[in-house]
């Protein structure tokens, strides 16, 4: 398959048609690349050709009701404190017994995360969090988005990741957040510019004015003009000229190569009334575009349940089937394309919510809670050798005086292991610090 | 070099309004800024030319379009441009989605409770309404306002706040919300300590039980739940200890504790840095001094004799020249060195191309838009509202403003036209230089740089469909439209 060079690509979109009379200084980022320079280069900077796809749980993720105890006494425990909330037993479906002999099951709305459990798929991380836990939805999302529970930093730990790995990459795909609005504090980086795409779709730049198409090329150009005289002075302006100018190229790469390098196909289904599956499908198509990204990141939110956790519009027995169905798609479709070993994906989520259930229904923001990571390279179940669930249900008798569950694990430790063994690069330089790598990929 | 008196005319009328157009500045520069500053301030002197509300005899997401529109146009043909960047600010930082809430009427409810125009307590809106802190008087009153206001009551859940033990309420969400998002923030702006603790947010919880939301009457046809309903059966007596104070019987004393709270060996109230920082950061610049932050406390903490808690003195103390906060308003470093948020950037355009035919119908393009732009106005991301600043430019933003300048000028397919021909007739513009630098300066109030003055005559001059003729409609349709499209596709209208 032919690679398009950024030289071609370059010469295709108008960037050296000088006829606004602009010098070669006002192109400062693409044009004073080594002409050989490839757009995957920036992949074979980075020591491997894996992609990591982080999915975020917005608003606090019930996990007491998502890997729940079956039998015994924290299982008498979780139904006293959780009257109504509680799921019943006969429907939870079990995935085996924890380091402490707990037996668990997940959510009957996880079926086909336990088909990939059951196949060695999935990565339990039970009990995950952070000293001192903050109850504020905001202040703990920051904390996880940099990896850093003492002080609020400007850059994410994903965007430390980018600027160490592919240092000097001209590569505007890099990372992408398929987040739709915001970009994620975890993608902010000092170095590398991260696009965000809603849908590749409408990912463009619109110019045409039907009556006048021949006016078409010298209004871009003069636009690209435009946008490419440098203050360096002003911090801001640069700021949002250098984005337009990335989301110029990036819309332009994108909308070439997804359409030639993806095709659906009847045996993967991404639901359409499901939000996360429709930016799992975008991510999926960006990695089939080859366009060297390293890192996706996707967002459910509404997981702040404080009432009718069950009979809201939507409720969190829906957004679990959301998860299940997106994952279970982006799984088959990597498969599919024959991407599937180069795929990891782990979910994170601010904070659980407390044993107890409040006195509307609902839970309140609590602290831990369970994560999963998954993909074919996963130290999954694997009868006799590996549960596939790491640390243990969090104790329901011995809790933080608001009713929390404490952590056994930092959430740290996940990002430490997904850094060295998947991503390959130093956890400790990006981290600041020495956690625990634990044993989750094979 | 220091901004001269049209540079700062300008400025204040960018920021405490949405735009500058030429007549103002040359009337502000005329009347002097202090003059201005005062008028803007004191809007209230300024009859109101609000247009009547959308219909509220149904309510469905078409409605949500509607009253988009109608707040758009508000801001768009306001005589009281402050009035309406508050009412802006206070949604912005009391965040309310219309998906939250239990009526999406409730939504236009709120907008008219930050106008000052909402009395929760009997459901009725008058404008003025006497009684009513809202936009820029009491904020200990604003709190206690907002937390009666319907749609708040549903969107955090406080409806269902009831009695439940004596560590917490049945509900604790809005409580939480009301210490970290809305009056305190988990720490103290300046000096970076915690402002409470979880056990202060249980406590609250408590204090605030019982504060509900009356139900719709089904004796009255379309009626909705639209006034506050303190529920005694379900009120939680106390005694409460909030922030280091025990009070007991009704929720109120909540408030004046909030206002008046004070961190060890801190001489201004959490409070008052909290909402100084904001407002500073929301018209001023990002990451004020701490010096600026405390000037603005003590505004608030009514230091120097002044009536306490009031919104509008701290927004003279920003505008009003000759004194260290303003002196940093009108500095260099705040000069055209804020990131436009979508509405601005919309409204600002409309203010100085003023088009008409401005949302009829139910065209939903100025929703969509904004949407795309990252701010659907009554649908925030969260309770946080918008990250404003930088966090608005990332690349799908920036298609979304360039496609936006795109549809205004050279997409038929909206509603709204602008008549670009009249323009160029009224200031008998003949030459591409003439079209540039008036257009350039409507657009920017602020003088091309020579590239991008050289640029855009060459941009006019290549003839793509004949010469360059402004009594032609192709020149008119295709140049001066694109023109005005490129103006708008640049990082300089970004910013104000």
């Amino acid at each position: 398959m032919s690679r398009t060079t950024r030289r071609e690509f370059i010469k295709r979109s108008g960037f050296t048609m000088l006829t606004v009379g602009v010098g070669l200084s006002a192109f400062p980022r693409y044009l004073q690349m080594a002409a050989s320079s490839s757009l995957t280069r920036a992949a074979a900077l980075s020591q491997n050709d894996r992609i990591l796809v982080v999915i975020q749980l917005a608003g606090g993720n019930d996990g007491l009701n998502t890997v729940i105890p079956i039998s015994g006494t924290l299982n008498g425990i979780y139904r006293d404190r959780r009257p109504t909330l509680a799921v019943p037993e006969a429907s939870i479906l079990p995935i085996g017994r924890d380091a402490a002999g707990h037996q668990l099951g997940f959510h009957p709305h996880l079926s086909r995360l336990r088909t990939l459990f059951n196949q060695g798929r999935v990565a339990v991380i039970q009990s995950v969090g952070y000293d001192n836990p903050s109850r504020s939805h905001f202040r703990s999302m920051d904390i996880w988005h940099t990896a850093n529970p003492n002080q609020i930093e400007t850059f994410g730990w994903l965007g430390d990741t980018l600027d160490l790995t592919s240092p000097g990459s001209h590569n505007p795909l890099l990372a992408v957040a398929v987040t739709g609005d915001r970009l994620p504090l975890s993608l902010a980086a000092r170095r590398t510019a991260v696009p965000v795409v809603a849908s590749i779709e409408d990912y463009r730049l619109r110019v045409t004015n039907r009556l006048y198409p021949a006016d078409e090329p010298i209004r871009i150009q003069t636009l690209l003009a435009l946008n490419r005289e440098a203050a360096p002075e002003r911090t801001l302006y640069e700021k949002i000229r250098l984005t337009a100018l990335d989301a110029y190229t990036s819309s332009q790469l994108l909308q070439e190569r997804a359409d030639q390098n993806y095709q659906n196909d009847p045996t993967v289904v991404y639901p359409s009334n499901n939000p996360l599956a429709g930016a799992m499908k975008q991510a999926a198509q960006i990695i089939a575009s080859d366009l060297g990204t390293k890192i996706l990141y996707v967002m459910l939110d509404g997981f702040d349940t404080h009432q009718g956790q069950l009979d809201r519009a939507v409720n969190h027995p829906l957004l679990l089937r959301y998860l299940d169905e997106a994952v279970w798609a982006f799984y088959q479709d990597m498969r599919r394309l024959g991407r599937d070993h180069q795929v990891l994906m782990m979910t994170w989520s601010e904070f659980g919510r407390k044993l107890p259930e409040n006195g509307n229904h609902g839970t309140d923001h609590g602290a831990s809670a369970p994560q999963f990571v998954i993909g074919t390279r996963v130290n999954g179940f694997n009868q006799g050798r590996s549960t596939g669930i790491f640390g243990e249900h969090p104790s329901l008798t011995d809790l933080y005086s608001e009713d929390d569950t404490k952590h056994a694990i930092d959430f740290r430790s996940l990002y430490a292991t997904i850094l060295e063994r998947w991503l390959e690069v130093s956890a400790r330089e990006i981290l600041g610090g020495r956690f625990e790598i634990m044993n989750f990929i094979a | 070099m220091p901004l001269n008196e049209s540079d700062k005319v300008a400025h204040l009328l960018r920021r405490a309004g949405f735009a500058a157009r030429p007549e103002e500045i040359e009337r502000g520069v005329a009347r002097g800024l202090h003059a201005l500053a005062d008028e803007m301030v004191h809007f209230e002197r300024v009859p109101d030319n609000l247009a009547p509300p959308p219909s509220d005899q149904y309510a469905s997401f078409d409605f949500m379009t509607l009253l988009t529109q109608w707040w758009l146009q508000a801001m768009i043909t306001t005589t009281r441009p402050l009035q309406e960047k508050m009412v802006l600010f206070w949604h912005g930082l009391f965040a309310t989605s219309a998906q939250g809430v239990g009526d999406v009427r409730q939504m236009y409810l709120q907008n008219e409770l930050f106008r000052g125009n909402f009395e929760p307590d009997n459901g009725q809106v008058s404008r003025p309404s006497p009684g009513n802190p809202f936009p820029v008087g009491n904020f200990r009153q604003m709190l206690l306002y907002l937390s009666k206001d319907p749609a708040m009551g549903y969107w955090l859940d406080n409806r269902l706040n009831r009695r439940l033990n004596d560590e917490v309420g049945s509900n604790e969400n809005y409580a939480r919300e009301l210490l970290e998002l809305f009056s305190l923030g988990v720490e103290d702006v300046v000096a970076k300590i915690p402002n409470y603790t979880e056990q202060d947010v249980r406590q609250a919880s408590r204090a605030l039980t019982g504060w509900s939301v009356r139900p719709a009457d089904p004796t009255r046809p379309g009626d909705y739940p639209r006034m506050f309903q303190f529920d005694a059966a379900q009120h939680d007596l106390g005694p409460y200890t909030v922030l280091g104070v025990t009070f007991r019987g009704s929720g109120e004393q909540l408030f004046d504790i909030i206002v008046r709270h004070r961190n060890p060996g801190q001489t201004q109230s959490a409070c008052g840095r909290f909402l100084g920082y904001r407002l500073f950061t929301f018209f001023g610049y990002d990451d004020p001094e701490p010096e600026i932050i405390n000037a603005l406390a003590d505004v608030f903490d009514g230091r120097n004799g002044e009536q306490r808690y009031s919104v509008r003195n701290m927004l003279k103390a920003i505008f009003t020249p000759g004194n260290l906060v303003s002196e940093a308003f009108y500095s260099e470093r705040a000069f055209r060195a804020h990131v436009k948020s979508p509405t601005e950037v919309l409204v600002s355009a409309f203010r100085l191309l003023r088009p008409s035919g401005l949302g009829e119908g139910s065209d939903a393009s100025l929703q969509l838009a904004l949407r795309r732009m990252g701010q659907a106005l009554f649908f925030p991301p969260d309770v946080s509202g918008w990250k404003e600043g930088l966090n608005w430019i990332n690349t799908t933003f920036m298609l979304a403003r360039y496609n936006f300048a795109h549809d205004l000028m050279l997409n038929r397919a909206s509603e709204t036209s602008i008549d670009v021909a009249g323009l160029v007739r009224q200031q008998n513009l003949q030459t591409p230089e003439q079209v540039v630098d008036y257009f350039g300066r409507l657009l920017l109030q602020t003088p091309l740089s020579p590239f991008m003055r050289t640029t855009l005559i060459q941009y006019l001059r290549s003839n793509t469909y004949g010469p360059f003729d402004p009594t032609h409609q192709r020149t008119i349709d295709n140049k001066i439209r694109g023109l005005i499209y490129l103006i708008m596709a640049t990082p300089e209208f970004q910013l104000s």
